[in-house]
C-alpha cells in the first residue's frame, strides 16, 4: 500500500515540490528567528561573560522600580566614597567606581553618531585603570589622563571617523564638550559591546558629565586570589549603608543576560508571530493541494478499495503522503532558515535596527520544534482530505469522475462557520476591552478564528463574489474572460480555499496599514490641537539622555522667538505602577502646550506639586489639593500635592511636574523636546534662521517646523510599517503560490476542455489570458475578503487603542486601492506557470478518446 | 491570414477540394518499433460533398482526420485546407485556420462545461472577436432543433441534444469544412439517427462540406461516398453508400 503512495509522489514531483514549498518558506522563517534570536543571544551571553569575567562583587543602590519597558531596574547612584570603603574590606584586592550614562559622539559633519531611539545605545562612562574590571583593551593611543581627553570605541571612532590626537565634540549633560581623543579600544575582541557607542572619560570627567559629581552608578570590586564570590560579597554587604545592595560577579552576569534576553523575547515573539502565519497559510496550501488530488483520485482511490484495501489503507496512504510532503520540507526549511537568519539579520540593519552576532547558533531545541511545527501542520492539514478519501465507496471506481463539488455548501457549514466567527469576534473584542492579563492570547485566538470563520464561509460566499468581482471581464476580455469568471466560478470550495490563504496575509496588511494610518493621523490631530507654536525640536532620544537645557534657555532670549519652552521626561513609580513623568515650566509651557487646565492653576505647579490627567485623577479619586505618594529612583518616595488636573493628555502625557519638582528629584536633566513660538511678523525663515543660530552649538537639535515636526513625530510608524509589511510579504508569496498551484492542478483536470477549445481555434495566448484572468479572480477575492477583516481589525484596535492616544480611525482609501492594484498583478504573476502549462498542452493527445 | 489565402500551389485537378492531402504519410517511432499509421494517402473531398471515412481499428483513418483537419502534421506529404497548405503553418496560424475555417464534432466532450449552449456554439466566432451573422445562427439552431435550450448548460442536456449543439457550434462559423469524429460514437440509433439527418440536412440545405470518420456502416450510409482504409492506405471507395453495402464491403475486413 505504502509503495502505491510512494509511487503516487514520485510520479507528481511537481506537486510534491509546490505543496512542499508552502511549508519549507513557513519553517526556514522560523528555524530562521530561532537561529538569528540564539545567535544574538550567544553573542550577548559572551559579551557579559567577557565584561564581569573578573568582577567579583558589584555594590549599588537597590532598584527604586523596575521599568516596564525591559530596560531593566531603575536605580539611584551610589556615593563615591563607597570605593574607599570596599577597598578596606578585608579580602578585596581591587575596588572601583563605574559609570555608565548617556553621552554621544559628534562625528566631523557634526551629526550625533548613533541612534539611540532606535537602535544600540550611546553610552558615557569612566576609564577604569584595573585591568580586572575595565573590559576595554587600548589598541591605538593611551589612556585618558585629563578632563577633556577621551577614549572611544573603535566602532565609533571608525564610524566618525576619528584618530587618536584629533579633537571632537561630545553630547552630555550641559553643554557639548569638546574634548581630544588620546585612545581608541577594543571591547575585548569586538570593535563595540553589541553595537553600542562608548566615550570614556576621566573619572571625574565623567562623574561631572554623565552622572554627578562625587557619585558612582555602582563600585565593582576583585576579591583576593582565594576568596569566593560569594564570602567576598558577605562580607561587604555588612558594611555598606542601608539602600544600597552587593550582587556576585555570576550573578550580575546573569542579570545582565537575562536584561538582554527579555528584550530579545520581545524580538522573537515579534518575529515568529509572522512564522505562524506564514504557516497557517502554508496550511491552506496543503489542505487545499490535498483536498484537489483526492478528488483527482476518486477512482484510483476507488479502485484501491474495491480490489481490497482497507478505509483505513486509503487514509494512511494520503496521510503518508502529507507525512513525506512534511519531512521534506522541514528539513529542507531548516537548512534555508540559517540562510534566512542572515538575511533577517541585513533586513533588520536595512530598518535601523543592528544587531551585533557572531557566528551561528544552531541549537538542537531549533531543530525539533520546527520538524515538530512543519510537519504537524502538515498532517493536520491534510487530516480531513485524508478522511474524505477513506470515505470514497468502492463503487466511485465504476462511475464516471463528479465534476467536483459547487454549490454554497450546507446549512450546517454556514452555521459553523458563523458561529467561529462570532467567537472570534468576541474573543478578539474581549481581549481588547476586557484588559486582564490574558489579553493577548484572547487578541490572537480572536485573529485566528475569525480568519477561519471566513474561510469556512468561504465557499458559501465565493460564488457570488467571484461572480461580482469577474463581472466586468467579460466585457473587458470577451470570451477569454467570461471563460475565467466560470472556471473561477466552477469550484467554489477550491476558489474560497485558495483565497483564503491570500486573505490572511492581506488582512493582516490591511489592518497594518490602517493601524499606521489611524496612528499617523492621531499625532497629527495632537500636534495640531495641542501644540500652539511654530517651531520645535526633538532630540529624538526618547527620554534616554536628551539635550542641553540651556538651549532652550537661549533660544528664549532671541528677539525673534516669543516663548521657548523644554519638556523634560522621566519615571516614576506612583500606586505600584511605573509612570511617565513631564518634567515642564509652569511659567511658558501652557503657552505653548494646550493641555486644557479644569482645576488649579499652572502657577501653583511649585516643588512638591504635580499635575494629574482628568481620566487619572477620576480612576485615583484624586483632587486638586489631595496628597500622592511618588517613588523617584533618585530621591526616594515625595509626598506631592495635586496642584492641578488637565483634560488633554497628549503630547504631555497624564502626569506633570514642575520645573521645580522635577529638578529637585531628577539627578540627570535634559529636555527632550523643545517647543517655540515666534513672534508675530518674523517670517518663519528669519525665525528659523536665527534659532538655527543657536542650535548650531548643540549637534542633534534639528530646528523642525509644524510640518516637519509631525513628520518627525510620524516616522517610527513608516518604519516599523515597512518592517512588517516585508514580514508579511512571505505569507503574500505562500498564498500566492498557492494559487498557482491550484490552477495547475485545475488545468490538470480540465485537459480534455482545455483541449476541445484549442481545437476550436482558441489560441495559445488567449488560453494563457483565460487562466491569468481566473487567477486575478481568485486573487482579488483573497484581497478583499482579507481586506474586510483587516478593516475591521483595524477598527477595532484602533478603538482600544483609543486612551494611548490613537483615537481617530482613518481608512487610507488610496493604500488599499494599491493593495488591491498590486494583488491583481499578483494574480498574473502567479498564474504564469500555469499558464504555461496551459498552453503547452499538447491538443491532440487532449481530445483522443481513450 | 493572407499567407493561408494566397497558398495556390494545389494541382488543377483538386485545386477546387475543400480538402485534401498528397501521399499523407504519417510515421510513429522509430526502428524497430515504428508505426506506419499513414502509408501514402492522396485524397480529395470536394465542396458540398459529405465524406466518410472507414476501416478496422488501426487503420490510420484517425489519424488522417487529425492530420488534414490541421489537429496533428504529417511525417511527409501534404494535407490542404482549400489552397492553404498545412505543413507551412505554424502553430498560432494553424489554431487561426481551424477557427475560421474548420468545424469540429468529436465523440465525446464536444461542450464547455462553464457555458451555455449557446455560448458554446458561438465559441468559435466569441474566440475570433466577432458576432457572426444573427440569421444564420437562427437558421443553425432552429435546424438543429435548440431554439428552446439555448440557455441550457451541458450538463442540463441529454447526449443526443450535446451533439446537436457541438454540430451547431460547426456549423455557426460557415467553416470551408466540417471534420465529425465518431459523432454519434456515443448514442444511442435514435439521437445517432437524428444528428446524422441534421449533419445530412446541413449538407443539402447549406452546401456545408462534412468530413465523418466512423466504423458504424448505418452512420456510413448518410455519407455521399465513403473510403475504407486499411494499414495506413486507401483500399476502396464507394459512391452513394447504403448502410447494407457498407457493411458488405466491411466484412471483407475480416473487422
Amino acid at each position: 500500500m505504502f509503495r502505491v503512495t510512494l509511487k503516487g509522489l514520485a510520479a507528481h514531483k511537481f506537486r510534491l515540490a509546490a505543496t512542499a514549498l508552502a511549508v519549507m518558506l513557513g519553517v526556514a522563517f522560523m528555524a530562521g528567528t530561532l537561529v538569528l534570536t540564539d545567535t544574538i543571544g550567544k553573542t550577548f551571553d559572551d559579551l557579559f561573560g567577557d565584561v564581569f569575567e573578573g568582577t567579583d562583587a558589584v555594590v549599588r543602590r537597590e532598584a527604586a522600580f523596575s521599568s516596564p519597558e525591559g530596560q531593566g531596574d531603575q536605580r539611584g547612584r551610589v556615593d563615591a566614597s563607597l570605593v574607599r570603603t570596599m577597598a578596606a574590606v578585608d579580602g578585596v584586592a581591587e575596588a572601583d567606581g563605574t559609570i555608565q550614562g548617556y553621552a554621544r559622539l559628534v562625528d566631523k559633519e557634526g551629526e550625533p553618531v548613533g541612534d539611540p531611539g532606535m537602535g544600540a545605545p550611546t553610552f558615557g562612562g569612566n576609564w577604569s585603570d584595573s585591568d580586572d574590571l575595565n573590559p576595554f583593551r587600548i589598541v591605538d593611543g593611551r589612556p585618558p589622563a585629563a578632563d577633556d581627553e577621551v577614549v572611544l570605541d573603535k566602532k565609533s571612532a571608525d564610524d566618525a571617523g576619528y584618530r587618536v590626537g584629533e579633537t571632537a565634540t561630545v553630547v552630555v549633560q550641559g553643554p557639548p564638550q569638546r574634548v581630544e581623543v588620546v585612545g581608541i579600544a577594543k571591547f575585548g575582541e569586538a570593535d563595540s559591546p553589541g553595537g553600542a557607542s562608548f566615550v570614556l572619560f576621566t573619572t571625574p570627567a565623567a562623574q561631572r558629565l554623565v552622572a554627578e559629581p562625587g557619585k558612582f552608578d555602582a563600585v565593582s570590586v576583585v576579591a583576593e586570589e582565594g576568596v569566593s564570590q560569594r564570602e567576598i560579597s558577605e562580607r561587604i554587604a555588612r558594611v555598606v549603608p542601608p539602600g544600597v545592595e552587593v550582587v556576585t560577579g555570576e550573578e550580575i552576569t546573569a542579570e545582565s543576560q537575562s536584561d538582554i534576553k527579555e528584550g530579545l523575547q520581545f524580538f522573537n515573539v515579534f518575529m515568529l508571530v509572522f512564522a505562524v502565519v506564514a504557516l497557517l497559510v502554508g496550511s491552506f496550501i496543503i489542505f487545499n493541494t490535498f483536498s484537489i488530488t483526492v478528488a483527482q483520485r476518486t477512482r484510483e482511490n476507488a479502485l484501491l478499495r474495491a480490489i481490497g484495501a482497507t478505509r483505513r489503507q486509503v487514509l494512511a496512504s494520503v496521510l503518508v503522503e502529507a507525512l513525506v510532503v512534511g519531512v521534506l520540507a522541514s528539513l529542507i526549511g531548516l537548512a534555508v532558515g540559517v540562510g534566512v537568519a542572515v538575511g533577517l539579520k541585513a533586513l533588520l540593519a536595512g530598518f535601523g535596527i543592528e544587531i551585533p552576532a557572531g557566528g551561528v547558533v544552531f541549537l538542537p531545541r531549533t531543530v525539533v520544534i520546527c520538524l515538530v511545527v512543519g510537519i504537524g501542520v502538515t498532517l493536520l492539514a491534510a487530516l480531513s482530505p485524508a478522511r474524505r478519501a477513506g470515505r470514497i465507496p468502492p463503487v466511485a471506481a465504476m462511475r464516471e469522475m463528479a465534476g467536483g463539488s459547487s454549490g454554497y455548501g450546507s446549512k450546517l457549514r454556514i452555521g459553523v462557520g458563523a458561529g467561529i466567527l462570532a467567537l472570534g469576534v468576541a474573543s478578539l473584542l474581549g481581549g481588547l476591552f476586557g484588559g486582564g492579563g490574558s489579553a493577548l492570547p484572547m487578541v490572537g485566538l480572536g485573529v485566528l478564528l475569525v480568519f477561519f470563520g471566513v474561510s469556512v464561509l468561504g465557499r458559501t460566499i465565493a460564488l457570488p463574489l467571484s461572480r461580482v468581482i469577474g463581472a466586468p471581464l467579460p466585457r473587458l476580455r470577451g470570451i477569454t474572460g467570461a471563460l475565467a469568471r466560470e472556471n473561477a466560478m466552477r469550484n467554489p470550495k477550491r476558489t474560497a480555499a485558495t483565497a483564503s490563504a491570500l486573505m490572511i496575509g492581506v488582512g493582516l496588511v490591511g489592518f497594518i496599514t490602517i493601524l499606521a494610518a489611524s496612528t499617523r493621523a492621531s499625532i497629527n490631530a495632537t500636534i495640531d490641537k495641542a501644540f500652539t507654536g511654530d517651531f520645535a525640536i526633538d532630540s529624538g532620544t526618547f527620554g534616554v539622555g536628551g539635550l542641553d537645557p540651556a538651549l532652550a534657555d537661549r533660544i528664549n532670549e532671541l528677539s525673534e522667538v516669543r516663548v521657548a519652552t523644554g519638556v523634560r521626561m522621566g519615571s516614576a513609580e506612583i500606586d505600584g505602577h511605573v509612570e511617565e513623568l513631564q518634567g515642564v515650566d509652569p511659567a511658558t509651557a501652557f503657552d505653548i502646550l494646550n493641555v486644557e487646565p479644569l482645576q488649579g492653576a499652572p502657577s501653583d505647579l511649585g516643588a512638591n506639586a504635580i499635575a494629574v490627567f482628568e481620566d487619572v485623577a477620576k480612576d485615583g479619586d484624586l483632587q486638586v489639593g489631595d496628597r500622592l505618594p511618588v517613588l523617584f529612583k533618585d530621591t526616594g518616595t515625595k509626598e506631592l500635592t495635586v496642584a492641578m488636573i488637565y483634560g488633554e493628555n497628549q503630547p504631555v502625557g497624564d502626569y506633570l511636574l514642575g520645573r521645580a519638582a522635577y529638578d529637585a528629584n531628577f539627578a540627570d536633566q535634559f529636555d527632550s523636546q523643545i517647543f517655540i513660538d515666534t513672534v508675530d511678523g518674523v517670517s518663519a525663515p528669519a525665525a528659523r534662521a536665527a534659532i538655527e543660530g543657536v542650535t548650531a552649538d548643540f549637534p542633534g537639535a534639528d530646528v523642525r517646523d509644524r510640518a516637519g515636526f509631525k513628520e518627525d513625530q510620524t516616522s517610527f510608524v513608516n518604519q516599523l510599517l515597512g518592517l512588517v509589511y516585508a514580514m508579511l510579504t512571505l505569507a503574500i508569496v505562500i498564498a500566492l503560490l498557492g494559487i498557482g498551484n491550484t490552477l495547475a492542478l485545475s488545468i490538470l483536470e480540465r485537459t480534455r476542455e482545455l483541449g476541445l477549445m484549442r481545437a476550436v481555434g482558441m489560441t495559445r495566448s488567449q488560453l494563457r489570458s483565460t487562466v491569468r484572468w481566473e487567477s486575478v479572480v481568485i486573487a482579488l477575492q483573497g484581497t478583499l475578503l482579507g481586506l474586510a477583516v483587516g478593516v475591521f481589525f483595524g477598527w477595532a484596535l484602533v478603538q482600544a487603542l483609543s486612551d494611548e492616544g490613537i483615537n481617530r480611525l482613518e481608512i487610507p482609501f488610496v493604500n488599499l486601492a494599491v493593495v488591491v492594484v498590486l494583488a491583481g498583478l499578483a494574480g498574473i504573476v502567479a498564474a504564469i506557470p500555469p499558464a504555461r502549462r496551459a498552453a503547452r498542452l499538447d491538443v491532440l493527445s487532449a481530445i483522443v478518446t481513450e | 491570414m493572407a499567407t493561408v489565402w494566397s497558398d495556390a500551389r494545389g494541382t488543377q485537378p483538386t485545386a477546387s477540394a475543400a480538402a485534401r492531402t498528397e501521399g499523407a504519410t504519417k510515421v510513429y517511432g522509430r526502428g524497430p518499433t515504428e508505426v506506419r499509421a499513414l502509408n501514402g494517402v492522396t485524397v480529395a473531398f470536394q465542396p458540398g460533398e459529405f465524406g466518410a471515412i472507414m476501416g478496422p481499428s488501426g487503420s490510420g483513418k484517425s489519424t488522417l482526420m487529425h492530420c488534414m483537419a490541421g489537429l496533428d502534421t504529417l511525417t511527409a506529404g501534404r494535407a490542404f485546407i482549400g489552397e492553404a497548405d498545412l505543413s507551412t503553418l505554424n502553430d498560432r496560424d494553424l489554431t487561426l485556420l481551424r477557427r475560421d475555417r474548420v468545424g469540429f464534432v468529436f465523440q465525446a466532450f464536444n461542450l464547455v462545461p462553464t457555458l451555455t449552449a449557446f455560448e458554446n456554439i458561438t465559441l468559435p466566432l466569441a474566440l475570433a472577436g466577432q458576432k457572426g451573422d444573427p440569421g444564420w445562427i437562427e437558421r443553425v439552431v432552429a435546424t438543429v432543433g435548440l431554439s428552446d435550450r439555448l440557455a441550457h448548460r451541458p450538463s442540463e442536456l441529454s447526449g443526443g441534444q450535446q451533439q446537436r449543439v457541438a454540430i451547431a457550434r460547426a456549423l455557426a462559423s460557415r467553416p470551408q469544412i466540417i471534420f465529425a469524429d465518431e459523432p454519434t460514437g456515443n448514442l444511442d440509433s435514435r439521437s445517432g439517427a437524428e444528428v446524422l439527418g441534421f449533419t445530412r440536412t446541413a449538407v443539402d440545405d447549406m452546401g456545408q462540406t462534412v468530413v465523418m470518420v466512423t466504423h458504424d456502416p448505418v452512420a456510413a450510409g448518410y455519407a455521399d461516398r465513403v473510403l475504407f482504409l486499411a494499414d495506413g492506405r486507401v483500399v476502396d471507395e464507394m459512391q452513394q453508400p447504403t448502410a447494407e453495402r457498407v457493411l458488405d464491403r466491411m466484412k471483407q475486413f475480416g473487422d
